[in-house]
């Protein structure tokens, strides 16, 4: 049976390598993946009106971030069933709730790594995780700072436990 | 001082000129407009005229003295031609000087007009009682006589008011837009290759003489950073020539200076010999620099695996100097094996990946080396990662100077030349190479291809 999983992201090469230690460690499953960030999007009718998730991404993600994204989509092209960002944008138990029902997500990756974020709009929403009814997996990721290549696509190709 | 004067003058007579034409076709066109009304007005009242004193003349009606009928004009002059057997237009025509024309366009089309140079004519067939009359009434032109000189005296003078005024502002123009421009040659003819430092002033305004200003100096700032480099290149350059060729000299100097034993010769003769070498390695190298910065040469492109060139790297690399270990890192190896291909020249891109892994080797004292191959779909990523003794923060942006060799590398033997040369051959490959260091940490390099795409040609 085919998984969905979520993920959630901060357009850190970083929080890419969740996925990739994931990805790593259950080499035999088929997963449809949702990377999720959380975005206050805000009650003005006019942003609601012109609100795009597409402009909204490339906001967010710089160029090094869709770049890694994209080396992990080719690397574990027979185990992703298919990969998207999308935006968490409620601000309760309820809407988490009903996201999780409505992506029909059966298991929740989260980690030791602290989200950082770049705008004030974002949101940390794993408070919300431990209250969803759906299965939730802590993986360890090891967390190297001031290395060479931070920032850069590179980081994604270290920063992880297999190596050595 | 005449040159600008010549450009102030060209921006004058640019402005006044095409001014100059708009306004006097307007002037024509006011005046030819307001003459033909006003002859048309006065041919009217001429007609109205001409059938009001028929009807007194030739009806003898004595009409009443009606508010709308014409009162008699200044000069005006009546005819009455009667139309029958004796009229005889010849006569006539020397009679009140008007063509013969007239008088046949009247008898035909009931009505006929006729300028002359001070009076206007006018004539209409009039029935009356006693037989059809041609009725001539002619009267001064009134616009002509009293109005016309007055209208192009006005015009003239507008004219000539504009004419000072739009000299004025161009004037005022011309200087005030050609001042900064004047200011920025007399300031680029000031920069010269001696003073390559100095910059045009730029204020915060955003407008095209500022970004012409900041163009420059952009392009001032490569052409300095070029200066700089081909200065080093040279210096370097000789330097690294000569080191090999002094101790050769100074060796066989030695040796000359009395007979020495076998031994001792054909120990010198060694050293000699190894300094050759390693002149020979200096100029092959310099040379092959000088072969992949020359865009002329065609190389031979073809389909490359990478993963399969870095174990050829890789093997190569540790076949030459067993001390070092290199990890082959295939985690991110995409599963379709298209998207290792790259469309490239195998040598090339050998000498280019050993010089970068053998680097890594070299300034980590031959630790573990990690390289790391990745795909997108458009493009191979490679990343080469070691722990060495990394690239001071200040020094890196001359890593790609030929012969520079950043301060902290005292210890290990090299050239300078590998790197410049790699950053070659990546962009004969349209890829990018991109260096990130900090100093006694370790140094990563990150080499992005484009993919091999089968459409391509």
């Amino acid at each position: 049976m085919k998984k969905t999983i979520l993920i959630p992201t901060d357009f850190t090469i970083q929080s890419l390598n969740i996925l990739k230690t994931f990805l790593n460690q259950n080499p035999n499953n088929h997963y449809n993946i949702v990377l999720v960030h959380g975005l206050n999007i805000g009650d003005s009718i006019r942003d609601l009106l012109f609100f795009s998730k597409n402009k909204q991404i490339q906001e967010l993600a710089n160029e090094a971030f869709i770049e890694a994204f994209e080396v992990i989509k080719n690397k574990f092209d027979s185990q992703i069933n298919s990969l998207k960002i999308d935006f968490f944008t409620g601000s309760n138990q309820a809407a988490f709730n009903n996201f999780i029902e409505g992506y029909q997500i059966n298991q929740i990756i989260n980690s030791n790594y602290q989200l950082t974020f770049s705008t004030r709009k974002s949101f940390d929403f794993t408070r919300y995780f431990n209250k969803a009814k759906v299965e939730i997996t802590t993986i360890e990721i090891t967390n190297h700072v001031n290395i060479p290549e931070k920032g850069n696509l590179a980081e994604v190709f270290f920063n992880q436990i297999s190596v050595g | 001082m005449i040159t600008t004067l010549k450009k102030q003058s060209r921006t004058v007579l640019l402005l006044l000129i095409p001014f100059l034409i708009v306004i006097f076709l307007f002037s024509i066109f006011i005046y030819f407009s307001v003459s033909n009304y006003s002859e048309k007005n006065f041919f009217k009242l001429l007609e109205a005229r001409a059938y009001k004193v028929a009807k007194e003349r030739l009806d003898e009606k004595i009409t009443k003295s009606d508010p709308n009928s014409p009162e008699k004009l200044p000069h005006e002059k009546d005819f009455f031609i009667p139309i029958d057997n004796t009229l005889d237009i010849k006569e006539q025509v020397q009679k009140i000087g008007i063509p013969a024309s007239f008088f046949e366009l009247v008898i035909n089309n009931k009505s006929a007009e006729f300028v002359s140079k001070k009076y206007l004519y006018k004539g209409i067939r009039y029935q009356s009682t006693s037989g059809d009359y041609i009725v001539i009434t002619a009267a001064e032109n009134y616009f002509q006589i009293n109005q016309a000189d007055n209208l192009i005296r006005t015009l003239l003078f507008a004219i000539l008011a504009s004419l000072i005024l739009i000299l004025y502002i161009a004037l005022y123009f011309s200087k005030n837009i050609f001042k900064p421009i004047s200011e920025i040659t007399e300031q680029v003819k000031e920069i010269s290759s001696e003073n390559l430092h100095l910059r045009l002033n730029d204020s915060n305004r955003s407008d095209e003489l500022n970004d012409l200003a900041r163009t420059f100096n952009n392009m001032l700032d490569r052409i300095e950073t070029s200066f700089e480099t081909q200065n080093n290149f040279i210096s370097n350059a000789s330097h690294e020539l000569r080191t090999p060729l002094t101790a050769i000299i100074g060796v066989a100097d030695v040796v000359l200076t009395k007979p020495r034993t076998n031994e001792e010769y054909v120990e010198t003769l060694k050293i000699i010999l190894q300094e050759a070498d390693k002149l020979d390695n200096k100029t092959k190298a310099l040379l092959f620099l000088a072969q992949t910065g020359f865009n002329g040469k065609v190389q031979k492109f073809d389909k490359v695996r990478i993963d399969q060139l870095l174990w050829d790297v890789k093997e190569n690399l540790e076949s030459l100097n067993p001390k070092s270990k290199i990890y082959l890192d295939m985690d991110l190896l995409p599963e379709n094996p298209m998207k290792l291909k790259v469309n490239g020249n195998t040598q090339l891109l050998h000498l280019a990946l050993s010089n970068i892994i053998s680097n890594g080797c070299k300034y980590s004292n031959f630790e573990m080396v990690t390289v790391s191959i990745g795909a997108s779909d458009d493009f191979v990523y490679i990343v080469i990662k070691d722990n060495g003794i990394g690239i001071p923060e200040n020094e890196i942006k001359y890593i790609y100077d030929p012969f520079f060799r950043a301060t902290n590398t005292k210890n290990f033997e090299g050239y300078g030349i590998g790197l410049p040369l790699t950053r070659n051959i990546i962009r004969m490959h349209k890829g990018t190479l991109l260096v990130t260091s900090i100093e006694n940490k370790g140094t990563t390099v990150q080499i992005t291809l484009p993919i091999w795409q089968i459409n391509k040609d």
